[in-house]
């Protein structure tokens, strides 16, 4: 039983694993259908809102990728924030905390297999997700621009990374999940705000989370995004090294 | 051996453990009593370097592979079995050949391969010390590993603790005084954070109580007690509701050679006399009163 074994079986028996794909792949099919059949709901839902008659252009292979990144970017993070919290707050359960703390060396040994195999299940669940939007967008209105579907799932993959790393920080501090959690989605909610302030929000990882959008649309280069890809790929290891020198300080 | 110097952890104004001198032989079990809220949690972890200490300082010669640590209450993820529990910390500390021999030795091979989420309490504690025996450890850590078990559960604990006795340092924690009498070969007393007492229990049980004789008379005689008082080497006589009188006495010599002169010749008719056998548990009170 090693301690990657040990995530695996974490991830499988608890369902979390499930729970994960279950909603990107969810998402990856109810967007793009919403994203085509948007005109007819409004239509059955009665077409008119007090007397103002609501008309929406042709649906497009951007709306339904779109749909997707949204909901991606929203539900599918919320939740791969609650499953990362579950698995990297070791002192949560103070006499769990004590089983790993006492019989490892250094935390990195714990907490690196707990950060790797969560960010992987969320990356994986991420990619049938958009591979599911993109298939049904295909299908339903037509094929999106590829290049940017790949490299707008590269990105958010690279974005799913970066929130677990700053939900192992965070989880190295915080002495509960649901802590873990609510700091977790603030930090998350606050780098948004901060990409809309000029050139400083392209140097956050921000910008990533809604790349899956902003690429089939054909409105930025990849170019556009390479502050933001040195940023994250920087902060990834920066978080882990903190997180793991936080744990280690902590009392117990 | 594990040997603290001044060991003192603060939290702000308040001395959770107070300059404590604690020396525990190799291959000894160890007992550390004292009332709740003594430090006793506090200085095992200070050990375990789980918290670090204010001040001075603490010498273990064991590596921290041959530490295992055992809590009070111990819990595992509800979605392993016992025997992946005890796997993980053979992956962990070594011991993958001895899984089956501590599941065995815990009583828990039948139940190894069910969840741990259906585990009651004594299986969980009978897990933990599984998980803690796997690696061999040359030092044990135990947090009150008995309290909240039943007696059956107390026993097959506390064999394995004696059982344990010369292949490693035992040293553990608890307020049942009859568990730390039967099975420990020195103890320490704390209170309020402070080491009130360390050494062997015969030592405690001897030099830290009063000793003490029991007198049983015949209800018709002469009372002995104003003979007694007048005696230098009686401290005090106390009349006990059961008709006993207790005779505290400066040394139990003086006492074998002189207390039955003195009620023969204050004419009392004597029943039975034998010292007093004092139990940790008086030793205790006596100390932290």
């Amino acid at each position: 039983m090693s301690l990657w074994r040990l995530e695996w079986l974490r991830l499988t028996r608890t369902r979390r694993l499930v729970a994960l794909v279950g909603v990107y792949l969810f998402f990856g099919l109810l967007g793009p259908l919403s994203a085509r059949y948007l005109g007819e709901i409004l239509d059955l839902a009665g077409g008119e809102l007090e007397g103002a008659v609501i008309e929406l252009p042709p649906p497009t292979p951007v709306d339904g990728m779109a749909q997707f990144a949204s909901n991606a970017v929203q539900i599918g993070t919320l939740v791969a924030v609650v499953v990362a919290a579950g698995a990297l707050s070791i002192d949560a359960i103070p006499e769990m905390g004590v089983f790993v703390r006492t019989r490892t060396r250094g935390l990195g040994r714990v907490l690196l297999p707990r950060y790797a195999v969560t960010a992987l299940a969320a990356i994986v669940a991420y990619v049938v997700g958009t591979g599911a939007a993109w298939y049904e967008t295909w299908v339903l209105i037509g094929p999106p621009d590829a290049a940017g579907v790949l490299w707008g799932a590269v990105f958010g993959a690279l974005y799913l990374a970066f929130a677990v790393a700053v939900v192992a920080l965070v989880a190295a501090r915080a002495s509960s999940v649901l802590g873990s959690v609510l700091i977790s989605l603030i930090v998350l909610l606050v780098l948004p705000i901060l990409s809309v302030v000029g050139s400083v929000g392209r140097w956050t990882p921000a910008p990533l989370s809604v790349a899956l959008a902003e690429l089939p649309a054909g409105g930025y280069e990849l170019a556009d995004y390479a502050a933001a890809v040195g940023a994250t790929l920087v902060a990834i290891p920066a978080l882990l090294w903190m997180a793991v020198r936080l744990a280690e300080r902590r009392e117990r | 051996m594990i040997q603290t110097t001044g060991l003192t952890k603060r939290y702000g104004e308040k001395v959770a453990v107070d300059a404590v001198d604690l020396v525990v032989e190799d291959g000894s079990v160890h007992g550390l009593v004292g009332r709740n809220g003594a430090g006793k949690t506090t200085l095992l972890r200070m050990l375990a370097g789980l918290r670090t200490p204010t001040s001075g300082s603490v010498s273990i010669e064991s590596r921290r592979e041959e530490l295992a640590v055992l809590p009070d209450t111990p819990r595992f993820d509800p979605w392993l079995t016992g025997r992946e529990v005890v796997e993980l910390a053979a992956s962990l500390v070594g011991g993958a050949d001895r899984i089956n021999e501590v599941l065995g030795g815990a009583g828990l091979s039948d139940a190894g391969d069910r969840r741990v989420g259906g585990y009651s309490r004594g299986m969980l504690q009978r897990l933990g010390i599984a998980a803690a025996l796997v690696g061999s450890p040359r030092l044990l850590l135990a947090d009150e590993p008995a309290s909240a078990l039943d007696p059956q559960g107390r026993r097959e604990v506390l064999d394995v603790i004696g059982r344990m006795r010369g292949e490693a340092t035992v040293l553990f924690s608890s307020h049942i005084l009859a568990d730390v009498q039967e099975v420990c070969d020195s103890v320490s007393i704390m209170e309020e954070g402070r080491l009130l007492f360390q050494g062997s229990i015969r030592d405690l049980l001897i030099g830290s109580a009063t000793p003490r004789y029991l007198v049983r008379i015949r209800p018709d005689s002469p009372d002995p007690r104003p003979a007694l008082m007048e005696q230098s080497w009686v401290s005090g006589v106390e009349a006990r509701s059961d008709g006993v009188l207790g005779v505290s006495v400066r040394s139990l010599e003086d006492a074998e050679l002189h207390l039955a002169g003195v009620l023969a010749s204050a004419g009392s008719g004597v029943i039975s006399l034998g010292p007093e056998a004092v139990t940790l548990e008086q030793a205790f009170l006596e100390l932290t009163s």
